[in-house]
């Protein structure tokens, strides 16, 4: 059985195909203006790649921004069960995912069986955020991959306390006309994207193993601030964890398949 | 995200000088002051003495000493029209709202400093992302038709809703529009709760902006109180200066800290 899942975040879309329980490829391309666009390019390219054709999949799920239009897939369902399926289909000891996405930040519980429990989102505010560390970033000349490696080297971090992205960006500026050093900077507003995330870790309330996905898990240094505010190791992916919503839409498709199959036999098995 | 200068003397204001600045806030003191000394016609040495607020304030490297401008403000304020009790300020990164008591000491008082709704800020980040300058657009927001309602209160997710409307189809203007209300009304909610006591006057950079001020009017039911025809971008400067010809320097640190205890028993949000 040849299943596929697409993600569209609010700037990268990533798409993974898998077949039989065995993840066959995946890919992220940066998200353009229209979500469907973003989905066709990604799918299109994956599909290529791998040799294959839309005919062969036998379903497809779209998650993400703008996930209803995309008009490849057969069906579609919510990021965050998509993140949590992904998770813990590749780390089954998985119970809090930590999902930090361009414009979006989510603390998802997950039960044994990889469904989703409770979740707690930001809505109103943008900090915690990728947004917010593409801010610092930009304020402090790099680029948002190199914040996480540079915020390693830091000796002696700088403490920020405001939240707010926009605010966090002329303390930032503020600090680098001051001569601070710049991974103290970068140090600091990886703390203080940590703590804004982790007020949504303590509301849903942390269980562990934790896994952190979405691009913000790309960043070193946010994580492993994170692993010192939850006590404990995150696990590790093999996979870029970006392409957790991709993995878990495909995945959430197999089961899609054989519950439909299981079905027609007779057996309910859709969980 | 500008620095501010005013001089006065012993019968009122001689110049103000004011400097949008990108840079570090000490070098933007130090020129503003130099411009504003220039229009006023004098020398440094001639200042007797020279007080300093704001965010940037303990970076003036000339000042006697730095005063909060909540104290600047209520200071000016008194001055320009003593029948003011509710003063609304809002400037690029600040956002209070304060009472003045009939005895003309300072009120309840309620600061937002952790979230950029409702500032100034809010709309250069839009102004920014529509590519029209605030100045342009700031003047039509007011004369749009159809204007949509935002949402978010964060910039940043106002930002891709304006993205999105203008992708709908809607003018740049009408949306600019939409984000002026949200910002208007974003301030009537902080003035309301805080309680509205006439007369209510508003000062900072946003008390500038026509539409902004227009809708605010509006919704509060009121004609804000005329200072004097000052500026309202130097109001904080010249309750400065005032409380530097009252000889107020000698003791501001205590005025400082005492003003920092309120705030923080009372309305920090």
């Amino acid at each position: 059985m040849l299943t596929a899942g697409c993600d569209i975040g609010a700037l990268t879309t990533k798409a993974a195909v898998i077949r039989d329980d065995v993840l066959l490829g995946c890919e992220v391309v940066p998200s353009r203006a229209k979500a469907v666009q973003s989905a066709a390019d990604v799918m299109d390219r994956l599909l290529a790649r791998m040799g294959l054709s839309y005919g062969q999949l036998d379903h497809c799920i779209s998650t993400g921004y703008g996930r209803n239009l995309v008009t490849f897939a057969n069906s579609n369902m919510s990021e965050i069960s998509c993140h949590a399926r992904g998770a813990h289909w590749l780390i089954p000891s998985v119970r809090t995912v930590i999902d930090g996405g361009g414009q979006d930040c989510k603390a998802i519980r997950v039960s044994e069986q990889g469904r989703l429990v409770d979740f707690r989102m930001n809505t109103k505010c943008a900090a915690g955020t990728g947004k917010a560390l593409e801010l610092m970033a930009r304020s402090l000349g790099v680029d948002v991959s190199e914040l996480g490696p540079l915020s390693l080297r830091s000796k002696d971090p700088v403490i920020m306390n405001k939240p707010c992205c926009i605010l966090m960006q002329i303390e930032v500026k503020r600090l680098v006309f001051e001569g601070k050093d710049r991974a103290d900077i970068a140090a600091g507003a990886n703390d203080m994207v940590a703590r804004e995330i982790m007020h949504l870790v303590r509301d849903v309330g942390q269980e562990n193993d934790i896994a952190v996905t979405g691009g913000v898990a790309n960043n070193a240094g946010l994580v492993r601030c994170l692993e010192g505010y939850l006590g404990v190791a995150s696990v590790r992916f093999d996979v870029d964890p970006q392409l957790m919503g991709a993995i878990g839409a495909a995945v959430l498709a197999a089961e899609r398949c054989r519950g439909a199959v299981a079905d027609r036999s007779g057996n309910s098995v859709m969980q | 995200m500008s620095a501010k200068a005013a001089i006065i003397d012993d019968n009122g204001l001689l110049a103000f000088e004011i400097l949008p600045y990108t840079g570090y806030p000490q070098e933007a003191a130090a020129e503003v002051t130099k411009n504003a000394l220039a229009r006023a016609g004098v020398i440094r040495s001639g200042i007797s003495r020279f007080l300093s607020t704001g965010f940037g304030g303990k970076a003036v490297p000339h000042s006697d000493g730095v005063v909060p401008d909540t104290v600047c403000l209520q200071r000016a304020v008194k001055k320009l029209n003593p029948h003011v009790k509710t003063v609304v300020n809002v400037g690029g990164h600040s956002f209070t709202v304060f009472h003045i008591e009939d005895t003309g000491g300072l009120g309840e008082s309620a600061i937002t400093d952790m979230c950029t709704a409702g500032m100034g800020m809010f709309l250069e980040v839009i102004s920014a992302a529509l590519e029209v300058p605030l100045g342009d657009i700031a003047g039509e927001a007011s004369s749009s038709g159809k204007t949509p309602f935002i949402d978010n209160q964060c910039p940043v997710f106002a930002e891709s809703e304006a993205i999105s409307l203008i992708n709908e189809g809607y003018d740049k203007r009408d949306v600019f529009a939409g984000v002026t209300s949200a910002v208007a009304n974003k301030i009537a909610g902080l003035v309301r709760r805080l309680g509205v006591i006439e007369e209510v006057a508003m000062v900072g950079g946003v008390a500038k902006n026509r539409p902004v001020v227009a809708i605010l009017e509006k919704n509060l039911g009121l004609r804000f109180a005329d200072l004097g025809g000052v500026d309202p971008q130097v109001v904080a400067a010249y309750g400065a200066a005032l409380l530097a010809r009252e000889g107020c320097s000698l003791d501001s640190q205590r005025l400082s800290d005492s003003t920092a205890d309120r705030f923080r028993r009372k309305g920090t949000l």
